[in-house]
């Protein structure tokens, strides 16, 4: 227990006192401080000089027949907010140079009140254009077809207008409020644990390649340094992410004002510290097992060189977890049978059973067993990895492949 | 103190690694544990010091099993090899706190033993700013610093100068006189003959031999004659196949008992010129040739 102690506070120190380590926390707590403060900045650029002009692109709508123009462009001008409309009459020839010199960023051509062709230089995936003008010119034509059968132009206008209430409450989770911060909670759990993991497994294969490792097997017991290890970068990437995320929320809290209603930011900063909670139960349980692993492998490797196929099978294991989480989140079904499946199983339980908790409704009892089949897990992985640690720190050579790993595991001394 | 290893045995798998091993040092002497590459020697430090059990066999310390809470061992690795980015009196620490030192202590000694090898400049400077011979005094310190009952010195002496080399026989010497076992592991046969009392010879993982030096010297059949002669060339003719020239030039002939020497001497003595005769008494390097010679090795 005493050398664990002296060796988690010697890694734990190597962390720290690591100038890459120290500078991403920096960096990042830097990025998330200039981001949370962009609206204040931006505010007080604002109200310096007076208002700042903002250019919006051009778009040229060419009507049917010249006597629509002006109401052509005053419903476009309506519809497209973020465009400055302007009315032509030139041929499409001079119409798409325009675009393609850059003059206006997209054009209408109108050729009757129901058809038209749209040009644009580059078509963006999002680019939402000919639907909101084909919205626009149904409602004309509806219009004008309700005059046309007897309706005054205000009577018309009003059918067309006419404004549905509505409320709706969701008795489980909101997806689309919790889907932003599960993403960024999920996507930390990823980032720290790949990292980290990979540090503990490049840490035990420096310690081998430098032959560090046969002074220390001589002075520690293995179960103490493989212990020691992967807690202490337990604990450092915790800090980090504590450190990172802390300084967020008291940039955001700094901020807020400026903030306004944006939902993305306001559901981030939101989170319910339940959640919270399960984040540090499962991010703590899935770092251990990751990086119990990690260590077991790269204890087997010999040359630094060697870490990154050694590793391959525990980071595909990983990856394949994190696909099946990103894959279930977007499609809007949480609770299907593989992302079940996944959040009893301990290599992907981490990730899924967070994921169901944060986006779905999940029985208390699930999540007991999920944390008590992970903890089992933990345990049983950690003891299994030390043992691999322990011959594996005396193997040089080519790396061992799994079956013999685990074979070397199971054989006793 | 007396540290025997009794009946040891290992395997690893299928493959047996060490059968048998026994042998005793004592405190207040240096012991030679010699073999050729793969003989068994690192299993059998590594029995010693616990990092893996025996399968078979005991480690003990004055008849009784030993107590690694009570007695410390002090080990440098053939392999030498620390934290090459770290600092040095980091990394001493650290390795003299997991021997069991408080971190004052630990500090105190790591000074005492910086300013003895004459490296208290490189305190604080990371360890691949140093030459491997110093980078091997940092290493010996880690072996020494905790003030160990045994010292396991495996090829202590490869990469030193000779001044180096002289400051560590001295360290060495200290060692001994303090009453610790000192445990030496080389193929430097002179540096074994130089320090080491007792000797055991491992051969693919079996004591080939073992004991005091000077008996096992003594012990050599005086059934060889070495001579040395300007022109060795008509003994050799009439001797034939009974006389061999050694690498320094010199008859060696093999008699056919100890007891024909005196003949053998008046014969040559009667016949021939030459400068010296002697009975061939082995070098350790002879021994060590004859008994860790020829076996499959392979660990």
């Amino acid at each position: 227990m005493k050398q664990f102690g002296k060796i988690f506070k010697f890694e734990l120190k190597y962390y720290l006192k690591n100038k890459i380590f120290v500078g991403i926390t920096l960096f990042l707590v830097i990025v998330m401080g200039l981001v949370m403060f962009l609206p204040r900045i931006a505010d007080a650029i604002g109200t310096g000089d007076g208002e700042v002009a903002i250019e919006r692109p051009v778009l040229l709508v060419k009507p049917d027949v010249p006597e629509n123009a002006d109401v052509v462009k005053q419903i476009f001008t309506e519809s497209f907010t973020d465009y400055e409309v302007q009315v032509t009459t030139d041929d499409d020839a001079v119409i798409k140079e325009s675009i393609l010199a850059e003059k206006a960023e997209c054009a209408f051509v109108m050729s009757s009140p129901t058809s038209f062709k749209y040009y644009v230089n580059n078509l963006s995936l999002y680019d939402m254009n000919t639907e909101i003008a084909t919205a626009v010119l149904q409602q004309i034509y509806q219009i004008n077809a309700m005059i046309g059968g007897g309706m005054t132009p205000e009577q018309a206008t009003d059918v067309m207008n006419i404004s549905i209430t509505s409320e709706v409450e969701s008795l489980g989770k909101d997806q689309a409020e919790n889907f932003f911060y599960t993403y960024i909670m999920i996507f930390a759990l990823y980032m720290v644990i790949l990292l980290y993991g990979q540090m503990v497994a490049t840490n035990v294969a420096t310690e081998k390649s430098s032959r560090a490792m046969e002074l220390l097997v001589t002075s520690a017991r293995p179960t103490a340094m493989m212990f020691g290890k992967v807690l202490s970068s337990c604990l450092a990437g915790f800090m980090q992410l504590v450190v990172i995320f802390g300084s967020s929320v008291l940039f955001y809290n700094i901020n807020e004002e400026y903030w306004g209603d944006i939902m993305i930011i306001n559901s981030i900063f939101n989170i319910p510290t339940e959640l919270l909670v399960y984040m540090l139960i499962f991010f703590a349980l899935g770092f251990l097992v990751y990086a119990f692993m990690f260590g077991a492998v790269g204890s087997t490797a010999s040359k630094l060189e060697d870490i990154n196929t050694s590793v391959m099978p525990v980071t595909l294991l990983f990856v394949a977890g994190f696909m099946v989480v990103i894959f279930s989140m977007s499609s809007g079904d949480i609770d299907n049978t593989l992302m079940t499946v996944c959040s009893y199983i301990p290599f992907t339980s981490p990730m899924a059973m967070f994921t169901r908790i944060a986006m779905s409704s999940v029985a208390w009892y699930e999540i007991a067993i999920s944390i008590g089949i992970l903890v089992a897990s933990t345990v049983g992985i950690g003891a299994l990895a030390a043992k691999i640690y322990r011959m594996g720190i005396l193997l040089y050579g080519t790396p061992p492949k799994i079956g013999t790993i685990l074979k070397l595991a199971f054989t006793k001394q | 103190m007396i540290l025997e290893l009794k009946n040891i045995d290992k395997s690893f798998g299928e493959k047996e690694v060490l059968r048998g091993v026994t042998f005793s040092a004592e405190g207040g002497k240096a012991f030679g544990l010699l073999g050729r590459n793969g003989a068994g020697k690192t299993t059998t430090i590594r029995i010693l010091m616990n990092v893996f059990p025996a399968n078979g066999g005991e480690v003990l310390i004055d008849g009784k099993p030993i107590d690694y809470n009570r007695i410390g061992i002090g080990y440098l690795p053939e392999e030498r090899g620390l934290y090459p980015k770290k600092l040095i009196i980091d990394q001493l620490t650290y390795f003299a706190e997991l021997k069991g030192m408080s971190k004052k202590d630990a500090v105190k000694s790591i000074d005492y033993w910086l300013d003895r090898l004459a490296m208290t400049e490189y305190r604080n400077k990371r360890l691949d700013t140093l030459s491997k011979g110093n980078q091997q005094k940092i290493q010996l310190i880690t072996a020494l610093a905790h003030d160990p009952d045994i010292v396991i010195l495996d090829e202590p002496f490869s990469g030193l100068d000779p001044v180096n080399a002289m400051l560590l026989k001295d360290v060495v010497k200290e060692q001994i006189a303090k009453g610790k076992i000192v445990l030496f592991s080389s193929h430097q046969m002179s540096y074994i003959e130089e320090f080491c009392d007792s000797i055991a010879i491992l051969n693919a993982g079996k004591v080939a031999i073992s004991g005091d030096l000077h008996d096992i010297k003594r012990n050599y059949p005086r059934d060889r004659l070495v001579v040395r002669a300007e022109d060795p060339a008509p003994i050799m003719e009439e001797l034939k196949d009974a006389c061999s020239l050694n690498e320094k030039g010199e008859l060696l002939i093999k008699l056919t008992s100890a007891g024909e020497k005196r003949a053998m001497m008046a014969r040559l003595a009667a016949n021939f010129d030459f400068d010296e005769i002697r009975v061939f008494e082995p070098s350790l390097n002879d021994i060590f040739v004859e008994y860790a010679g020829n076996a499959p090795q392979g660990e």
